[in-house]
């Protein structure tokens, strides 16, 4: 009779501890969890990623520190970073946003794939420091330019130093600061006048493409791959526009679009003019005797 | 009657604080969809900090505005003032300092563009 109460006991004892561990993990998970208040970018919200990668590719159009566009865009924890901005900048051009939001976006993403800044500020600041930092990161940044150069006398704006230290640190002092001496740099002549010409049309079949993709290549007098560049496909009931450099892991001249089948097209190049008629998507026939709507694959080269 | 009692409260009060040590420290609750204001003071300021070297290029006080109106419900030139003193008492460079300065200058003075003063 005594082991069995003795049992009970027990019996009671565990589900008072079962008990008391419910109303423990209750209150600490529903009634007054952990709160965040020192958070890091990358717990933010979806739509404040987007915010914040726009900011931080705003300052970057404004500064061209690459290193610290990356730095701060790795804060947000992208597996992929070039992806992300431009799967943004395609989201922002879906929704109907104009261009010049979301080419900043673009125009970063096309950089950090090569790997420097491929243009240089240009404006001096309205106010220009007497100062600079001595270690400044200006000096470390190669000037690979894309377009035809000039001399220029401009000063050439400091990229500072990164100030915050992004992995969970306090802030780093900076170095003492010290007088710089502006020097001559140069700087890209805005636009491509010359016209592109069309230089190669052909056909692809290949069945894990997208049926009826249009990709179309842009190359500069230099053979490089400008981005940015408006392109204007028409038909007869309508018109789209897209630009070059929102896939710059295909190319900062790449840009694709979706053609219907039996359906003409024109092909405009904005910048210079360049105009293809009659353009439309080819059949193929698959390995099992289907046949199915093939691409066209347009590249232009600037004269 | 007593003994037992006092066993199984014993009990409670241990089965509380287990939870409790579980569900604040071994395993709390993972917080995804942050927003802004939550961010550490670092982050916030160089938050700030891109605004104002974007106004500086951009010269946009509604964008500026707009931008950090994300991270607060306050006057944006409250937050661009606290970002300051921020910058000025963690040795921010003096390029970054002045940027500020210039985007806490046009905070002052903006105006919403729906609120404009008659």
């Amino acid at each position: 009779m005594k082991r069995r109460a003795d049992f009970n006991v027990i019996i009671y004892i565990a589900l008072a501890l079962l008990a008391g561990l419910g109303v423990g993990l209750a209150y600490s998970w529903l009634i007054s969890p952990v709160t965040y208040t020192d958070a890091n970018p990358a717990l933010l919200r979806v739509d404040f990623k987007d915010q914040y990668r726009a900011v931080v590719a705003a300052s970057y159009a404004a500064t061209h520190d690459l290193p610290r566009a990356r730095a701060r865009l790795q804060l947000l924890g992208d597996a992929d970073l070039i992806g992300e901005l431009s799967a943004q900048a395609q989201r922002m051009l879906a929704a109907g946003e104009p261009f010049e939001n979301a080419q900043p976006l673009a125009q970063l993403a096309a950089d950090l794939q090569q790997g420097f800044a491929s243009i240089q500020a240009t404006n001096p600041p309205a106010n220009p420091p007497a100062t600079e930092l001595a270690n400044s990161l200006a000096t470390e940044t190669p000037i690979i330019p894309t377009l035809p150069l000039t001399e220029t006398s401009f000063p050439e704006i400091a990229t500072a130093e990164p100030t915050l230290v992004f992995e969970q640190t306090p802030l780093i002092p900076q170095n003492p600061l010290v007088t710089a001496s502006p020097r001559p740099t140069v700087t890209t002549q805005p636009g491509i006048s010359k016209p592109f010409t069309l230089v190669g049309q052909d056909t692809v079949c290949d069945p894990s493409l997208k049926n009826g993709l249009l990709q179309v290549i842009l190359m500069d007098n230099r053979r490089k791959q400008p981005s940015g560049m408006e392109i204007i496909v028409t038909w007869d009931q309508g018109e789209d526009r897209f630009f070059t450099g929102f896939k710059p892991e295909l190319g900062n001249g790449y840009a694709d679009f979706i053609m219907q089948a039996e359906t003409i097209y024109s092909v405009r190049i904005v910048e210079g003019g360049s105009f293809i008629p009659n353009i439309a998507a080819p059949t193929c026939t698959a390995a099992d005797g289907s046949a199915y709507l093939g691409g066209l694959l347009l590249t232009f080269q600037q004269s | 009657m007593s003994a037992n009692f006092i066993k199984i409260s014993v009990a409670v009060i241990l089965g509380v604080a287990l939870g409790i040590l579980y569900g604040w420290v071994i395993d709390p609750v993972q917080f995804t969809d942050l927003t802004p204001n939550l961010l550490r003071e670092d982050y916030r300021a160089d938050y700030v900090l891109m605004i104002a070297e974007a106004y500086h290029s951009e010269i946009n006080a509604d964008l500026a505005a707009r931008r950090l109106g994300v991270l607060t419900s306050e006057a944006p030139a409250i937050l661009v003032s606290q970002t300051l003193e921020y910058a000025q008492s963690n040795r921010f460079s003096q390029s970054e300092i002045e940027g500020l300065q210039e985007l806490l200058s046009a905070m002052q003075i903006y105006q919403p563009q729906n609120q404009a003063a008659p």
